[in-house]
């Protein structure tokens, strides 16, 4: 049997040490230790729904080896929607443009709308559709998804613009 | 026993715990490849080396002529890469289409040569470059041309205690790469394909290295259509007598992504597609069909 060893790193900006196992998963990892936002769908970097911010980069965390993360930053769809004023916005703009249906892939677009928010991202409907291509929507709502990140950008511009 | 994971916190350490562990150790960096297969348990117990802490492995420069490309350069970041996009397109377009944008924060490019899958994106734009991957270990260097480097469906040349520490290439404007898939993020190539070709007086290829990927058990370079086309214009008839000829080169199976026949038709197709869009003939890739 495998070990576990401590794996110390910061998550939604708090520092936690966690007991991983050397095979394990980030994705793994985080929902033992109760952060069930990050869902586990395909377990295979197929579906994007587990997907988390790892140093301000949207990873898949089931293909993340935990043990990796030692030292690093990892942010949820909750932490960024709670605690970010962006992710505040973009939580918003999700309910007020209806773009969740099931709600499974929620989380993945939530932090895949993040990065693409966070890293300069624009109100430019083409460029959204090609940074959510690795998240899938089953319930096929990806026009609601794409106008809640939409229009999160247009806010965002207008504010800059003043 | 178990699986243990160790960070190495420089190349040297890295190369002294490949060393130490032997055929137990197993690279890891972006992790991608690595915990599909652990999932799919089809990783045996393994010393995991950790080489994602690196940062003497990421890089993209031009130096003496040649791109140097450390190993564990995210894919992330050769698609953003202006000296790629300028002199090296073929690689550049490989990482535009490689898998979906949050896995190319991951995924590296050694990482997917070492995979060795037939159907490696970086793989068919790297043997179009004529690339050669530098292999370290502990007590020294060698370097391998990539054609040599693929040895079978997930082999490769490297030694037990050996790493692929960086991809060289020489630049070459003219080259494109075209994969087909059956959607188009995450999508295993269903054929990819890359050419790099050398220009001269009147548009004619001096010279015109072709890779296709997921048509036999490595990438493999296409000999017989590249014999097609060199000391040639790019037109209709040379393109056509390579089309006929890439058969001879390609040996592809019946999968769950396509069939043979398919294949077989989409190789031709991509071929004229790539080599005119790496002529520069037509950059749009829909036009390039006419």
């Amino acid at each position: 049997m495998s070990q576990r060893v401590a794996v110390s790193f910061k998550i939604n900006g708090k520092e936690v040490t966690l007991l991983a196992l050397p095979e394990q998963s980030l994705l793994r990892l985080l929902r033992e230790n109760g952060y069930v936002e990050v869902k586990c769908g395909c377990e295979e970097g197929d579906c994007g729904t587990c997907t988390v911010l790892l140093d301000g980069l949207s990873v898949k965390s089931c293909v993340t080896p935990a043990c990796a993360c030692e030292g690093h930053e990892v942010w949820t769809a909750t932490g960024l929607s709670l605690q970010e004023r962006i992710g505040q916005l973009l939580r918003n703009n999700f309910a007020k443009y209806g773009a969740s249906q099931c709600g499974f892939c929620t989380p993945g677009m939530v932090v895949t709308g993040m990065n693409y928010l966070m890293n300069g991202g624009t109100a430019d409907r083409h460029a959204i559709r090609a940074a959510i291509s690795g998240n899938l929507c089953r319930c096929t709502g990806y026009q609601k998804i794409i106008d809640a990140i939409y229009y999160t950008a247009k806010e965002l511009q207008e504010e800059a613009a003043g | 026993m178990g699986y243990q994971f160790i960070t190495a916190g420089s190349l040297t350490h890295a190369l002294e715990l490949l060393e130490q562990h032997g055929q137990a150790a197993r690279i890891v960096c972006g992790g991608t490849d690595v915990m599909v297969r652990l999932h799919l348990k089809r990783l045996p117990e393994c010393v995991f080396i950790n080489i994602r802490e690196l940062e003497e492995l990421r890089y993209i420069r031009e130096e003496d002529g040649w791109i140097r490309i450390g190993a564990g350069t995210a894919l992330g970041t050769l698609e953003h890469s202006t000296l790629l996009l300028d002199k090296a397109p073929a690689l550049f377009q490989a990482a535009q289409v490689f898998a979906d944008p949050n896995v190319r924060h991951s995924a590296t490019v050694g990482g997917n040569i070492c995979n060795a899958s037939p159907s490696a994106d970086s793989a068919p734009s790297l043997l179009a470059f004529d690339a050669q991957v530098v292999i370290a270990r502990k007590d020294g260097q060698r370097v391998l041309p990539i054609r040599d480097f693929f040895t079978g469906v997930g082999r490769t040349a490297l030694r037990p205690g050996e790493m692929a520490v960086e991809i060289r290439f020489r630049p070459n404007p003219n080259s494109a790469f075209v994969k087909v898939g059956l959607r188009s993020a995450m999508a295993i190539s269903v054929v990819n394909i890359a050419a790099s070709a050398d220009l001269g007086q009147g548009g004619v290829m001096k010279d015109v290295r072709i890779a296709v990927g997921a048509v036999a058990p490595t990438p493999i370079r296409a000999d017989h259509a590249e014999g097609c086309l060199r000391g040639k214009r790019p037109d209709k008839a040379a393109i056509r007598e390579a089309m006929d000829a890439i058969q001879m080169d390609i040996k592809p199976i019946t999968d769950v992504r396509a069939s043979e026949e398919y294949r077989r038709i989409v190789t031709e197709n991509m071929l004229r597609r790539v080599v005119r869009k790496a002529c520069g003939i037509c950059e749009n890739e829909e036009g390039a069909d006419q």
